[in-house]
């Protein structure tokens, strides 16, 4: 039987002291669009912030090499100093337009450098706009392959990143081969084309879904994290397993997040934002962070059992 | 019995394209269908189509078997030029893949010097691929489908055989349902639409190997 526990902070004016991210603001009214539906909490979840947990952040459709993405990338900083997370999941589109070697360094070394110097690591994934080459960037992490997967350093959990744009036959029989032979607790999905999303620019892709969905329940993955719609979205759980869209770590979409798609959970479309996420044991306790260091989503999330 | 071992002949023939088209290339897309014929067509026991369009299937086969074909022959050229290269660390600098980039598709293009316009495209596969297209674009997921790939393209914008992929312009999505119609490609090579033209791209030398004018249908 699977378990699933979410409590969200669905309160319009959020007293955030979660990650103590610029303690006593509050997010604007109206900020958060889409009101969660699960049991509201008065207050963001905390992150537990324990030794020993794994602790990570998730972050999509960032590389424009403008200030926005800058300003996000500031604020990662600073919840790091709070809550060192020791790895960034990249959801794809790393770098919009033109990838010359300035622009890894304007789109990427220079705005996540504080990070870098942290050692912290980034996993990518790649999007429609990145060049496949990208998989050959050492802070990328890729080791050459356009889909991989990686035990995380801590807890029991390992990340498969795959590959969207091109999701052919041969990468379907490895996601499969590979989530058939993982023996970890839980099992994390990352890519870039949404198999759920509210967002108007793209919504949910379903030819996907129809893939990879039917793999993701039968091996147990527990959480998917994608972007290309440039919004925050957790998903209402879809056959057991939490969706969310992350694609709003550069270029907003404001106001993309369609309310009438039945799919939101919670949803955030005025600012970007990112993730950082806990795991420890069997639970994965989440903060969704705007650029402005407000806390716009939390939960806890409890991994899907072996049935 | 002469008319029968000729239809018999030509459907042998037809299969036999049919699985070289789908078996010259690695890579697939979503789904299980690689070329031109769909699931249906392939499944055993179906009802035969008509003469004539068993003659046209064979004809669309016959046109992607030989893009298949020169595609192969492309690749064989790339992987000799590729070989007399460094190869790419799997923890390059962003300079090394660039330098690595250029440097093929210097190599490539210098090889290829006379190449033009409908070398791998050739006018057959050009017009099944263009059917293919309008089969896919004409579907219930066809709007959307089209928005998604015209998402952030940019205009009609001057093209070349052999030319770098625009620096500027970003890499269209191709969805599955657009992949899973088109031929199968090797890892090497990928298919991008820039305004409503197709290409056929060299990922590796970033460069653009082949053009199909208005494949986007309107």
């Amino acid at each position: 039987m699977r378990t699933h526990r979410q409590i969200a902070a669905s309160a319009l004016f959020v007293v955030v002291v979660a990650l103590g991210c610029r303690v006593g603001s509050t997010v604007p009214a109206g900020a958060a669009t889409v009101q969660a539906p699960q049991t509201a909490a008065s207050q963001p979840v905390q992150l537990p912030n324990k030794d020993g947990s794994l602790k990570f952040a998730v972050l999509g459709d960032f590389g424009t090499g403008d200030r926005p993405q800058y300003e996000m990338a500031n604020q990662m900083a600073v919840v790091w100093e709070r809550f060192k997370y020791k790895f960034i999941v990249l959801v794809g589109d790393n770098l919009y337009g033109s990838q010359r070697p300035q622009d890894f360094v304007s789109k990427f070394e220079r705005p996540y450098e504080a990070l870098l110097d942290k050692d912290v690591k980034f996993y990518a994934s790649l999007g429609n706009h990145d060049a496949r080459e990208q998989r050959y960037y050492k802070l990328f992490n890729m080791d050459g392959k356009l889909y991989y997967s990686f035990k995380a350093p801590d807890e029991d959990v390992r990340f498969f990143a795959l590959e969207s744009t091109y999701m052919e036959r041969d990468q379907v029989a490895w996601i499969e081969k590979e989530l058939q032979n993982s023996n970890e607790k839980w099992k994390i999905a990352y890519f870039h084309h949404p198999l759920y999303s509210s967002g108007g620019r793209h919504g949910s892709d379903r030819r996907l879904r129809e893939v990879l969905e039917p793999l993701f329940i039968k091996y147990n993955i527990s959480v998917v994290f994608s972007g290309h719609d440039h919004i925050y979205e957790r998903l209402k759980p879809q056959n057991g397993i939490t969706y969310f869209v992350v694609g709003s770590g550069g270029q907003l979409r404001r106001g993309n997040i369609n309310d009438n798609s039945g799919l939101t959970a919670r949803g955030f479309d005025t600012d970007l934002a990112f993730m950082v996420a806990e795991i420890s044991d069997d639970e994965m306790y989440f903060n969704a962070i705007s650029r402005a260091g407000n806390v716009v989503d939390s939960g806890i999330i409890t991994r899907r059992q072996q049935p | 019995m002469g008319r029968l071992l000729r239809s018999v002949t030509i459907l042998a023939l037809g299969a036999g394209l049919m699985a070289c088209a789908r078996a010259s290339g690695p890579r697939s897309g979503t789904g299980t269908s690689g070329g031109a014929a769909s699931p249906a067509d392939r499944e055993a026991g179906a009802p035969k189509p008509p003469a004539d369009e068993q003659v046209k299937v064979n004809v669309d086969a016959q046109a992607l078997a030989e893009f298949n074909e020169r595609v192969k022959e492309y690749l064989a050229l790339h992987n000799k030029l590729e070989a007399t290269l460094a190869n790419l660390s799997k923890e390059a600098t962003p300079e090394a893949i660039d330098k690595h980039q250029r440097a093929l598709g210097r190599l490539i293009a210098e090889a290829r010097r006379g190449a033009k316009q409908g070398d791998i495209f050739t006018r057959e596969s050009r017009s099944v691929i263009r059917r293919l297209l309008v089969r896919v674009f004409s579907g219930p997921d066809g709007r959307q489908l089209k928005a998604s790939i015209m998402d952030e393209n940019p205009g009609p914008i001057k093209l070349e055989v052999n030319g770098r992929y625009p620096d500027a312009i970003p890499l269209s999505t191709m969805p599955p349902q657009v992949l899973d119609a088109l031929p199968r490609l090797p890892d090497e090579l990928e298919f991008r639409f820039i305004a409503d033209r197709l290409i056929l791209m060299d990922v590796h030398a970033h460069i653009i190997i082949d053009i199909i004018e208005d494949a986007l249908p309107k």
